[in-house]
């Protein structure tokens, strides 16, 4: 399948995300020819242990047990214990196999969504990150996918191409942040160079824990 | 949700029961060779003590995975008068890292079985599968090339057909109907409920195999 790279935005410190950047950052796409096409939604939920006894978590369970939903994959569900690099993917029905189980619980899921434009051989997506019960901003992603290819070697510089008429195009709006992309070592995760959507889940996965840490260091910084 | 009935069989007669099932079937028989890993929850873990079982088929060029969970047999006076099993049953198509993902959340392996045999599917009023399996333990962890038999001459034939709580009558009757072609060689009956061999199995066995033109 074609390969993807997830960026998040990394705001400057001392500012936060908001929709006013969402709102540019998709008039960016427009300005370098993106054709809007129709909107997309993947869903991410943090799962925490149950135990029956009142007790703390014990340190052997995993603190970072997400499950993924992907637009692109209608029937599938990817589990990320990303600690540990395991990456599952299962059909949908596994979530109704953890809700039988009662071992874990959904804790708070995220929705990433937003539209996405087409730019000849590209596909982006542009979204917003919100917990899934409101409206409250807390980060921005976007997805560039290179359509006709699957190697991530093959295509590393056609990206890095794109990548630069991007962040040319975005320095132009004068944002206090910048998109960034940190690929994870997907060779940890048993995966291969050849890319699949499990690739996209742990790809999410890497960006939630920078967005998390981000809102602890704004944290940090605030008090 | 699936219905299921299960009953035993001597080794000797599968090869009749091999011959019965292809004609009653229509379809060609297919390999099996399943290897079950049964995983329970670590104590505490869970709201209540929790069971999965991932199954690996090592029939297949490449192993694939699958996740199952087996949940309570419906009950009542409806469920005592229906002669099979309707139990609520999940399971998930899974990427090979599963039984590391499950050790990780704090499942363990409480045992492991290998499965080896074949299985018929088939439409017969419903989606039916009949699978006859010699039942295995591995000697050491994983050890699928060193199993021996759990119970030595005799093999496991289990009928299960998926249902839904609309439907699960009529496909508990299709399964019935189908087993009885099936009585003069084995009685299958609700998992648990045990009623051994049967005594007509021996001769209906060599009626089969003889009108199949087999010598023994």
């Amino acid at each position: 399948m074609p390969l993807k790279w997830v960026f998040h935005w990394q705001p400057n410190a001392g500012t936060t995300v908001n929709s006013q950047m969402l709102t540019e950052v998709s008039q960016c796409a427009e300005s370098i020819n993106g054709v809007k096409e129709g909107r997309w939604k993947a869903t991410l939920t943090f799962y925490k242990p149950m135990f029956r006894a009142d007790q703390a978590v014990p340190a052997e369970y995993p603190r970072d047990f997400l499950g993924i939903s992907l637009p692109e994959q209608p029937n599938r569900y990817y589990f990320i214990i990303r600690s540990q690099k395991i990456v599952l993917e299962a059909d949908s029905s596994i979530q109704m196999i953890m809700e039988k189980l009662q071992s874990y619980k959904s804790r708070v899921s995220l929705t990433f969504e937003g539209f996405q434009y087409q730019l000849g051989d590209f596909q982006l997506r542009v979204g917003k990150v919100a917990p899934s019960a409101s409206e409250n901003l807390r980060g921005i992603v976007l997805e560039v996918e290179y359509l006709p290819l699957s190697s991530m070697e093959k295509s590393r510089q056609i990206l890095d191409g794109f990548v630069e008429i991007w962040q040319e195009a975005m320095s132009k709006r004068s944002l206090p942040g910048h998109f960034m992309h940190i690929e994870p070592n997907f060779a940890e995760f048993g995966l291969s160079d050849h890319y699949t959507s499990q690739h996209t889940a742990v790809q999410y996965a890497t960006v939630m824990a920078q967005l998390i840490s981000a809102v602890q260091t704004a944290q940090a910084v605030r008090n | 949700m699936e219905c299921v009935v299960q009953g035993i069989i001597e080794t000797q007669h599968v090869e009749a029961l091999e011959i019965l099932l292809q004609g009653l079937c229509g379809v060609h028989r297919e390999r099996l060779r399943i290897h079950e890993s049964c995983l329970k929850s670590s104590p505490n873990l869970g709201l209540v003590a929790s069971e999965v079982r991932v199954l690996c088929d090592l029939e297949q060029p490449e192993p694939t995975w699958i996740v199952r969970h087996i949940g309570g047999a419906m009950r009542g006076s409806g469920a005592e008068q229906i002669s099979v099993l309707v139990r609520t049953m999940v399971e998930s198509k899974v990427s090979k890292n599963v039984l590391r993902l499950f050790y990780a959340l704090g499942y363990k392996l409480d045992h492991e079985l290998l499965r080896v045999g074949f299985a018929f599917h088939f439409q017969r009023g419903a989606s039916i599968t009949v699978t006859v399996s010699s039942v295995n333990k591995m000697l050491k962890l994983h050890a699928t090339d060193e199993a021996v038999p759990v119970t030595p001459g005799i093999q496991l034939v289990e009928v299960t057909a998926p249902a839904s709580s609309e439907n699960y009558s009529e496909v508990a009757a299709a399964v019935s109907s189908f087993c009885e072609y099936l009585a003069p060689l084995l009685h299958l009956s609700k998992p648990g409920t045990s009623t051994g061999v049967v005594p007509t199995a021996a001769a209906a066995a060599a009626s089969l195999m003889s009108d199949a033109g087999v010598t023994t």
